[in-house]
């Protein structure tokens, strides 16, 4: 293995400030003017959903959402405050999920080494597993609450500490 | 006027949909590059040629870019004015985009007042809400 195929950490790239800072700006914009993420956890539902993108480039990995599905459900309807669907449609929750991952995505992309390409988004209640260890967790609360925005390295990566 | 909005999330087109609506386009949607080159084609026939295409970048079976080189590549959408909406955000990709012939860039998220200034610079604000 080459150093150059080596992935560095993602906690040597960036933190969860950094990622909640992002999130404060994709939250005013799509969620809602005046909507806040409050970096506060709260104990993990029974049954979360979850909606991902990947990332592949200099490195590799998933940016992830996840919550209750009620939370799910709430967070569609703001996002499509302007014009609400006349019925909620499980589709239109996982869509949403999946946008709010998706534009989550390319603003973490944005701050990553790059160039870097970002899959399309997908939504259910298994995201792909973390390397352990590799990983920058935001624990937050949305509208009190349970919500976390994880970016995870790629567990077929080859990563730093594996060569060390 | 009439826009042409595409993005393979529904959530998305609603959202770029209503603010244009809002704006008093006449507002069609498409799931991806390739879908909206059946609407063009179709449009050719009918007469519905839109003043603007909204275009999301990364979409399954056609993306973003590869619609907007196939416009540019066709004189009957000289016309047309293509603005990326996006999550791509590297100087790399927006100058991509561009030499491609999408005539602006939107990045993901964005605000009802950031895409209205968008389309003021490509004067395409209708007159009644440019006024």
């Amino acid at each position: 293995m080459t150093a150059a195929a080596v992935q560095e950490p993602i906690t040597g790239l960036l933190d969860a400030a950094t990622v909640l800072a992002v999130a404060d700006d994709v939250w005013t914009s799509l969620v809602g003017d005046g909507e806040v993420l409050v970096p506060l956890p709260l104990p993990a539902p029974a049954e979360t959903v979850s909606a991902w993108v990947q990332i592949t480039g200099p490195w590799c990995g998933a940016v992830v959402v996840s919550c209750a599905e009620a939370t799910a459900e709430a967070l569609t309807g703001c996002l499509l405050r302007a014009r609400p669907p006349a019925v909620l449609e499980p589709e239109d929750v996982e869509d949403a999920l999946g946008e709010l991952a998706n534009v989550l995505g390319g603003n973490v992309k944005a701050v990553l080494p790059g160039p870097s390409a970002l899959g399309l988004p997908q939504a259910g209640p298994n995201p792909p597993a973390a390397r352990p260890g590799d990983l920058c967790r935001v624990d937050a609360q949305w509208r009190g609450q349970f919500l976390t925005i994880t970016v995870q390295g790629a567990t077929g990566a080859p990563h730093a500490e594996r060569t060390r | 006027m009439r826009a042409l909005v595409i993005d393979d999330s529904r959530a998305m087109r609603r959202i770029v949909g209503g603010i244009l609506a809002d704006l008093g386009y006449e507002v069609r949607p498409a799931g991806h590059g390739r879908e909206a080159l059946d609407v063009l084609e179709e449009g050719s026939r009918t007469g519905w040629l839109p003043d603007l295409a909204c275009v999301d970048w990364n979409m399954p079976v056609m993306d973003g870019l590869q619609f907007v080189s196939a416009v540019r590549s066709n004189p009957a959408y000289r016309s047309m004015s293509l603005m990326m909406v996006t999550t791509e955000s590297e100087t790399g990709q927006i100058v991509r985009a561009l030499a491609a012939g999408a005539h602006e860039y939107v990045i993901k998220p964005f605000t009802p007042d950031a895409m209205r200034d968008k389309l003021a610079l490509l004067g395409l604000l209708p007159q009644a809400v440019a006024r």
